[in-house]
């Protein structure tokens, strides 16, 4: 790249941190905080283990983002997760081994997300409801496979991945790199555009339709291999152990600045949005307070990340 | 007089042509009913299709709210959480002053109302996207709910709901004449006054309402006012079904009460449809369930169907206008 | 010049929208080398054209031939074979940086990635060319309308267009803006480029177009070199008659008792105005597109929060209020009706029911009613009557053309017997014939005690009708012209912020 290109990519990397200001400092106090709590989090052991117990937030959340940009919106998060446990819990037992297994929930997650995309991009049916019917769908797929938790994951898998190896900081630092260069092409570049203004994009010759299916597929593979590294971590398959991760989803993407109405957001913001949730919730553990307290927070903090900027800008409006 | 006649022959064609949509589920279920009846023993039994239409009452009441709330352009996901807090702080608000149990009833309804409040107050004074503010709500309320209530069932003796839960008048059950009230006030309500023309105009294009003079704030806030309520109704109604209340008792309703909505024919959207569907989409995913328990299906196989009757359904009910 | 093959041509094309013909049997060629005028009233088809020639919609019956050949286009081929649209709805995405903005659709590439290199080169060499000083790298959101409308023109020059077509181009540039436009464009069509260039400003036209086709009623009525047209031939060519016979015979009505009366009223990008409005007065606003005129109305309404240092308002029902509306609610309990620019965003139920759009505001107004069917036939049925609404009333709104349904939302707040009608550009894409309907039903309405706020984009609307006009410049009143004073020249003026004696005599009345 020539050296004025370069230049101009880092200024537009540079100004996607605006606005996210306040939310840095914030995700920096609660840091600080819990490194004074818990002085042992600096030490590898235990920065891994938290990394492990960030991922799969940090996974969700980021695949709830390239929905939310293009306007849209996943519900079937949650149980998508279950059926991605699910699923490589069943099969890597067989013949197919663990390679077959992961193949599995990558082809799961990009069927489901080719027909929920087709049923929103082709279709045009609000994304709200074909995601709240998949939900359903896919649910009762995950309790018909596995009806209680079980299933076998080899050990080596879950050592691998959420063992003392530092896997899931990698896979981490892989997904942005991927991240950034699925936002260097067109169709990445497609997610703002259409979420901010499709008629204008279809206009301009986006081709509105791929970018929503891929969005959508993007976020399904996420999503299930997800479900892999939960499944991984606990050593087995799980029907209803993603559930409460949709809301978690939404409220980290939320909480990182992403917009309902598309166009706004960005990964950086879903990822530190999620990492908040994951200090906080650690903050709280280690604050003493019960487990669904957690819930109560998130709740909460949905409800204040979203009503400030509301709150003032009618304050400004008004003044 | 005869203006008389042909003013309503004129209005009946208008909502036959407007409500098309809705009278298909109507189709489905009398299509399912007479199928299961010849095909399966003791089905069409009356006591049987009376114990389908109680059981769908629950859901009927909880989608009343649902309903409005759809066709104001917005959902409520917080009526499961607010079904379990009226089943399970009903026997926390009972005193021995009373009596009959209708102050506890009261005092439930009141707690509901209090909560819709608060969404409504979000929604439509702040602003906040009702998916968020309510799916928020039902993350803060099963929370305090497990704190409260743990895991424990809660039994109650309420004289008022114990009535509520076994009299029949006129072999009809109480709960479905309760879901026949409430249901009749909803249709006069949207139908037949003013006020609820302007919920399908909020839901049609919230611009234009409000430009036209429709005092969208004040509206919301009775909508979400009114699914709480529904939905503490229904949670009244199930704890007389059931004798306890428990955490997670509530949590089956919030996608039945969608489901109902949508198969009913209203669209998602807003702005069009009417509770004459949901009764139907409410019996007929009850029809399901029964159907499916028949068959010996498990809870998986339920959720399965019925999230492809809800994607079959979507041609009919709406499709994103916009690119 | 020699007569070469059209690069862009559409045959006999036809479109329909829900029953209304938009277009009849409309042929044009776009030849390179030559900048070619598209007239016509508003609503006359101009902008249906367009989206067939660039491919976001496809004609009913008819061809659109590209070098010849009949092609069924997608705005993506239309980029590729070189057809560039800048329309009046920009079609930028706000959360994008102008560099990003300016390559949507057609970046350059490598290894399937953007290429950011060339990408930097291509927009400053188009920026150097229209002027775009600000910093590539900036968000489109933070920019205001006009330096939009440069991105917009940029985007479209991106692609090395072979054909270039430009809607309304100059209606949010500033002046020097729209001479490097000008510039620009005739460097273009000695680089034979096609041009085919839409706009209201008859001067503009003649000046600089080379070639003229005129629609009227989605038909073409004219279609030939501008050679010896002027003005007034050109308008003739538009509206078929002479443009006096347009307006009703001007009568003021007005009395002197104030209806409205307000110091440094302030809302949005308005400020500083001071204004005063009588009873049966029709009082214009004019100004250049995003000068605060908007923000002024809608704040008037309530529809924005607007302040004022002294308000006066006397509702239709004698009460009095000493500030400024607290809301749309309390607006019109006062009398203060509203019709929006964009009806069909804001000022209509479109999928829903003539009835219920005729309906809506009485009910909002008294909603502790229950609906009586007799009623409110015979309310709808008086209302159709009176504005010439045909046809059946259940059919939904959206199946009326932009004449009728401009009707259908003035009409919706007479039976709320408004005291004050603010009006924001009513006659935008109205055929001809309604627009008549339109201005004698504001004579009308006058001439009963209402009195009429009209913001116009449209300047003989504002000389013509209007008992006054005050003009915008820069969100302040730049003039406030009596009907006698208020000349093209003299509106135009103003709103250029071009200090004249009227201009200085500032805003009070």
């Amino acid at each position: 790249m020539s050296a004025e290109g370069r230049r101009l990519y880092w200024l537009i990397q540079w100004r996607r941190n605006d606005g996210l200001g306040a939310l840095f400092l914030v995700l920096a106090a609660f840091v600080v905080l819990y490194a004074v709590l818990f002085p042992g989090i600096f030490a590898v052991g235990a920065l891994a283990k938290f990394v492990q117990g960030w991922f799969p937030t940090a996974m969700v959340a980021a695949a709830q983002t390239i929905v939310m940009l293009t306007g849209g919106i996943d519900l079937s998060v949650g149980p998508m997760v279950s059926l991605g446990s699910v699923v490589a819990a069943s099969t890597m037992q067989g013949p197919l081994g663990i390679f077959g297994g992961v193949l599995a929930v990558l082809a799961l997650g990009a069927c489901v997300g080719a027909i929920t995309g087709s049923f929103v991009a082709i279709g045009r049916y609000p994304a709200i409801i074909v995601t709240l019917a998949l939900s359903f769908v896919l649910r009762g797929v995950a309790l018909l496979i596995l009806p209680r938790p079980g299933g076998f994951v080899p050990p080596s898998l879950s050592e691998f991945l959420a063992g003392s190896h530092p896997t899931a900081a990698f896979l981490l630092v892989l997904f942005v790199i991927l991240w950034k260069l699925y936002q260097a092409t067109p169709l990445g570049i497609g997610l703002i555009a259409v979420g901010d203004n499709a008629e204008g994009a279809y206009r301009s010759g986006v081709n509105v339709t791929a970018v929503r299916l891929t969005a959508y597929i993007l976020s399904g593979v996420l999503v299930s291999l997800t479900g892999l590294y939960v499944a991984a971590q606990t050593g087995s398959g799980d029907p209803v152990i993603g559930e409460p991760m949709t809301l978690a989803a939404i409220a980290a993407a939320v909480l990182g600045g992403v917009g309902f109405l598309g166009g706004q957001g960005t990964m950086r913001g879903a990822l530190a949005g999620s990492l908040l949730m994951s200090v906080l919730i650690n903050v709280m553990f280690f604050m003493g307070l019960p487990l669904v307290a957690q819930y109560v927070v998130q709740g909460l903090i949905i409800v204040c990340t979203v009503s400030l900027p509301l709150l003032r800008s009618t304050w400004q409006r008004a003044s | 007089m005869a203006t008389g006649v042909v003013n309503t022959v004129f209005r009946l064609r208008s909502f036959l042509a407007a409500y098309a949509r809705s009278l298909v589920a109507y189709g489905v279920v009398a299509a399912l009913w007479i199928a299961a009846s010849l095909l399966i023993a003791g089905f069409g039994a009356y006591a049987h299709l009376r114990y389908i239409v109680e059981l769908a009452a629950v859901i009927g009441l909880v989608a009343v709210g649902q309903t409005v709330a759809v066709i104001a352009g917005g959902i409520d996901l917080s009526v499961s959480a607010v079904i379990t807090v009226t089943a399970i702080i009903l026997p926390l608000l009972s005193f021995d002053v009373d009596v009959s149990g209708l102050g506890a009833i009261a005092l439930a309804l009141a707690v509901a109302a209090g909560i819709g409040a608060v969404n409504g107050f979000a929604i439509g004074f702040l602003g906040l996207p009702p998916l968020i503010m309510t799916l928020a709500m039902a993350t803060i309320l099963q929370g305090l709910l497990v704190l409260i209530a743990g895991g424990s069932a809660i039994s109650v003796s309420n004289a008022t709901l114990d009535w509520l839960g076994s009299a029949h008048v006129l072999t009809v059950s109480a709960g479905i004449i309760l879901w026949l009230a409430v249901a009749g006030a909803c249709l006069f309500w949207l139908h037949g006054t003013r006020s609820g023309a302007l919920v399908f105009a909020i839901g049609a294009n919230p611009i234009v309402s409000r430009l036209s003079g429709v005092p969208i704030p004040r509206i919301t806030l009775a909508i979400y006012v009114l699914s709480a309520i529904c939905a503490g109704l229904a949670g009244l109604l199930l704890l007389s079904m059931n004798g306890q209340g428990y955490v997670g008792i509530g949590d089956p309703y919030l996608l039945s009460s969608i489901a109902a909505v949508v198969l009913g024919g209203t669209s998602i959207l807003g702005g069009r449809g009417s509770y004459l569907g949901t009764i139907a989409g409410a019996v007929l995913l009850v029809t399901m369930t029964a159907l499916i328990t028949v068959v010996n299906a498990s809870e998986g196989w339920r959720s399965v169907i019925l999230g492809c009757l809800i994607l079959g359904m979507l041609p009919l009910s709406g499709r994103d206008q916009s690119r | 010049m020699s007569s070469r093959q059209a690069i862009l041509e559409a045959r006999n094309v036809s479109k329909a929208f829900f029953g209304n013909q938009a277009l009849r049997n409309v042929s044009i060629e776009l030849i390179p080398g030559r900048i070619h005028a598209l007239l016509g009233e508003n609503g006359a088809g101009k902008s249906t054209l367009i989206n067939l020639l660039s491919g976001a919609l496809t004609p009913d019956s008819g061809e659109i031939l590209v070098d010849g050949q009949a092609v069924t286009l997608a705005p993506r081929d239309a980029h590729r074979l070189g057809v560039a649209v800048v329309q009046q709805e920009l079609s930028l995405a706000p959360h994008l940086s102008i560099a990003e903005n300016i390559g949507l659709g057609a970046y350059p590439r490598r290894w399937g990635l953007v290429d950011y290199g060339r990408l930097a080169a291509l927009v400053e060499e188009i920026g150097g060319q229209l002027g775009l000083i600000e910093s590539r790298d900036t968000p489109v959101n933070r920019l205001p309308t006009g330096r939009r409308q440069v991105v917009e023109i940029a985007k479209a020059l991106a692609i090395k267009p072979r054909v270039l077509i430009l809607d309304e181009p100059t209606s949010s540039l500033a002046a020097p803006d729209v001479a490097m436009l000008m510039s620009l464009i005739r460097r273009l069509r000695g680089e034979s480029v096609a041009i085919l260039y839409i706009s209201h400003r008859l001067n503009e036209i003649i000046d600089f177009c080379d070639y003229v086709t005129v629609l009227k009623d989605g038909a073409v009525t004219a279609d030939r070199a501008l050679v010896g047209l002027d003005p007034s031939g050109l308008v003739r060519l538009m509206v078929g008659r002479d443009p006096q016979n347009l307006f009703p015979h001007y009568a003021p009505q007005f009395a002197e008792d104030l209806v409205l009366e307000a110091t440094n009223f302030r809302s949005g990008g308005a400020t500083g105005v001071d204004f005063r409005l009588r009873r049966g007065e029709l009082l214009g606003i004019g100004g250049l597109v995003g000068h605060g005129q908007e923000d002024f109305m809608l704040g008037l309404y309530a529809a924005a929060p607007a302040k004022a240092d002294h308000f006066w308002a006397r509702g239709g029902d004698g009460s009095v209020r000493t500030a400024p509306f607290a809301g749309v609610t309390e607006a019109n309990m006062s009398g203060v009706a509203y019709v929006p620019a964009d009806r069909r965003k804001e000022g209509l139920f479109l999928p829903h029911s003539i009835d219920f759009n005729l309906l809506l505001p009485s009910f909002a107004r008294h909603a502790a009613e229950r609906r009586q069917s007799a009623k409110e036939q015979g309310i709808t049925e008086a209302l159709a009557r009176r504005l010439n609404i045909r046809g059946d009333r259940r059919r939904p709104v959206q199946v009326l053309s932009g004449g009728n349904q401009q009707k259908v939302v003035v009409s919706k707040w007479l039976p709320l017997e408004p005291s004050v009608l603010l009006l924001n550009d009513p006659t935008r894409g109205v055929d001809v014939e309604t627009k008549r309907e339109i201005y004698v039903a504001l004579r009308a309405m006058a001439a009963e005690g209402k009195a009429v706020v009209l913001l116009s984009t449209d300047t003989p609307e504002l000389v013509h009708l209007c008992d006054r006009v005050m003009v915008f410049h820069k969100g302040r009143i730049a003039a406030t012209l009596d009907h006698a004073e208020a000349s093209e020249e003299a509106i135009v003026a103003a709103a250029m912020g071009l200090s004249n004696a009227h201009a200085r005599e500032g805003a009070t009345v």
